[in-house]
């Protein structure tokens, strides 16, 4: 996010791409209004768009595919819920935390996860970095199962929280404005994002990281700036996430197909453009509640499908299909 | 160290070591796949659950012993490798390497919703006489199932070596592996070659399935666990090197039965992801990368 370094483009074109990402928030600020009884799903939808356009600045737009995002999710839900809740807080803060401040600390905490994890292992290049993530994850799962401070495999409740600006936050509505304010961030830094140097960094590395090498670029320094920004994101809607399930447990936050929901909404929506993460998000999240109903909990079905149909026939996504010619929306594929 | 301690080490080390050979073939087929086509089988573990659930069905209706279901799971496995290489990942072209991650990602997300469609959730076994019963060997006590396996997986690879490198489809498989340009234009035809290893691989897994289900229980996601113990396998042995594999595997069940006896069996799975974690930093071409001849 350093000073925009913007090139010659067709101004038509990013007017264009800035207007769906407000005409996607205007869409977002009218549900409460119109679907006022359905607060729920919305929450939860605007959660995991947040969290799919998180995941998109380390896997769309520097290529690198994290399968263990859910260790983010839960860095942030468990550091914040653990410094609010006074019998379980470190004596070194002298009380319990304010459950921002707490997931302001959450954020530090996974972008330093993030700087050593990236740093070790981007060095390596192909699958590597997938492979590692499954594990560091499945690490991270079995250290809060077996933990006592982390409740153990029971989990944790969430305390009495303090009023946040004087909003109650165990309100539906506090919450779904909260989860808006999250996607108007992620989207927010993503445009900056790519108009920026760093932008143009990370489409060089995914595209040929030796060419954006001979350019001067270190592409591993690019990949784990991406993936500190994505982790930081990652743990403050996790932490959002909490607040909205006011109770969780690993199985709840830090299973395998967390990760891979994550990923796959972000995928299916688009890899490397602005909105598509959250538009898969949205749309997979329709898709589930209505195979819900038909499928129980075997849902998950329609993401392998769409996943497959995506890969064979749509490989830049749904946001991909919509591109066409010179009519690119954000990336340089 | 008392001969109590001994005993109880040689234990832990004999199944360690028996429940290594079934990640072994697990790794096998799964490091197969990669050194042929460059695919990491995101699905490799829902195969494996293919197997235990063909196992299950066929004595759920005709009440057969489990090790007879070999011969149906096997070929299934076999066919189903095959077409979904034919079918799926044959046509993402020069995409592959990294897009059959996502297609193989989205078929193990297929087959484990359709286990849970037809079979439901809840664990199921098969009530078999020896499912629990041992044999002594100098005071090791060891299960008959663990042991049947352990030998399952002992002449699956020696038949996968014996057609590796005793037969001309071993010989073809070996070059599209090496130069699959090359091979192709001395008249190995390569797509047929490696849908029939996607189905070698596939029927490895699913092989692996049959011979755990007297041990397990069967559930749809149960193989989650199974394509991370298969990624294990094969980085500790070096991606793409079958005999790597065979060792990557008996060392993880060493680690896992060690770590499980002496320090806590609550972290039993961390074991091998950590040096999982540390061969993929220290030595990212296996442990034995350098000195073992690859496929």
């Amino acid at each position: 996010m350093t000073a925009a370094l913007t090139p010659a483009r067709p101004r038509a074109l990013t007017f264009g791409n800035v207007w769906l990402s407000v005409a996607l928030l205007a869409v977002m600020a009218l549900y409460p209004m119109v679907f006022g009884k359905t607060l729920n799903f919305g929450v939860s939808t605007l959660i995991f768009a947040g969290l799919a356009m998180s995941w998109n600045i380390l896997g769309g737009w520097a290529g690198q595919i994290s399968l263990g995002h859910a260790a983010l999710l839960g860095m942030g839900a468990y550091t914040m819920t653990i410094l609010a809740t006074p019998e379980r807080v470190p004596a070194f803060f002298g009380g319990p935390v304010a459950p921002w401040w707490g997931a302001l600390i959450g954020m530090g905490i996974a972008a330093l996860l993030a700087l050593v994890w990236g740093g070790l292992t981007f060095r390596l290049r192909g699958s590597y970095f997938t492979l590692s993530t499954i594990a560091v994850a499945l690490v991270l799962r079995l250290v809060a199962i077996n933990s006592d401070w982390t409740g153990g495999s029971e989990g944790l409740f969430m305390p009495e929280l303090p009023r946040f600006l004087g909003f109650d936050l165990f309100e539906r509505r506090t919450e779904y404005w909260l989860a808006f304010a999250f996607v108007a961030l992620t989207l927010l830094i993503t445009h900056l994002i790519r108009r920026s140097r760093l932008g143009y960094a990370l489409q060089a590395v995914r595209e040929d990281e030796d060419g954006a090498r001979a350019l001067g670029i270190d592409p591993t320094r690019m990949k784990v700036i991406a993936f500190v920004i994505s982790a930081a994101l990652t743990a403050l809607g996790g932490a959002l996430y909490a607040v909205y399930l006011q109770a969780f447990e690993p199985h709840t936050l830090l299973e395998l197909p967390i990760s891979v929901q994550i990923a796959l909404m972000a995928i299916i929506g688009g890899r490397g453009s602005i909105q598509g993460p959250a538009i898969g998000a949205i749309l997979l999240a329709v898709f589930g509640e209505v195979f819900r109903n038909v499928f129980a909990n075997a849902n998950l079905l329609i993401y392998g499908v769409l996943i497959l149909v995506v890969t064979l026939f749509a490989p830049n996504g749904i946001m991909g299909l919509f591109r066409r010619g010179g009519n690119k929306l954000g990336t340089a594929r | 160290m008392d001969s109590a301690q001994t005993t109880a080490l040689i234990q832990t080390v004999a199944q360690g070591l028996l429940t290594g050979g079934l990640y072994a073939l697990i790794g096998t087929g799964l490091s197969l796949i990669f050194g042929v086509m460059r695919v990491i089988n995101f699905a490799h573990g829902d195969f494996l659950a293919i197997g235990m659930f063909i196992t299950l069905a066929l004595f759920r209706a005709f009440d057969l012993d489990p090790y007879f279901s070999l011969l149906v799971a096997a070929p299934v496995g076999f066919a189903l490798g095959f077409l979904i290489q034919r079918v799926v990942l044959a046509r993402l072209g020069d995409r592959l390497s990294e897009a059959s991650m996502l297609a193989t990602l989205g078929l193990g997300l297929i087959i484990s919703n359709t286990l849970l469609l037809t079979f439901g959730a809840q664990p199921q076994n098969i009530n078999v006489a020896y499912a629990t019963q041992t044999v002594q060997l100098g005071g090791v006590q060891l299960s008959i199932p663990l042991i049947v396996a352990g030998l399952g997986t002992l002449v699956s690879i020696a038949a996968l070596n014996f057609v590796l490198y005793r037969t001309e489809l071993g010989r073809a498989i070996r070059a599209t592996a090496q130069n699959p340009l090359g091979a192709e234009l001395q008249g190995v035809k390569t797509a047929h070659i490696q849908a029939i290893v996607f189905g070698m691989g596939v029927a490895f897994a699913a092989i692996a399935g049959v011979l755990l289900m007297p041990l397990l229980y069967a559930f749809p996601t149960v193989g989650e666990n199974y394509t991370t113990k298969a990624f294990i396998v094969t980085v500790l042995g070096g991606l793409g090197n079958l005999p790597g594999a065979v060792v990557g595997g008996l060392v993880l069940g060493v680690i896992e039965s060690l770590g499980a006896f002496y320090v806590s069996n609550n972290y039993r799975d961390a074991y091998g992801l950590v040096a999982f974690l540390l061969v993929l930093l220290l030595r990212p071409e296996g442990l034995f990368g350098k000195t073992v001849k690859r496929v």
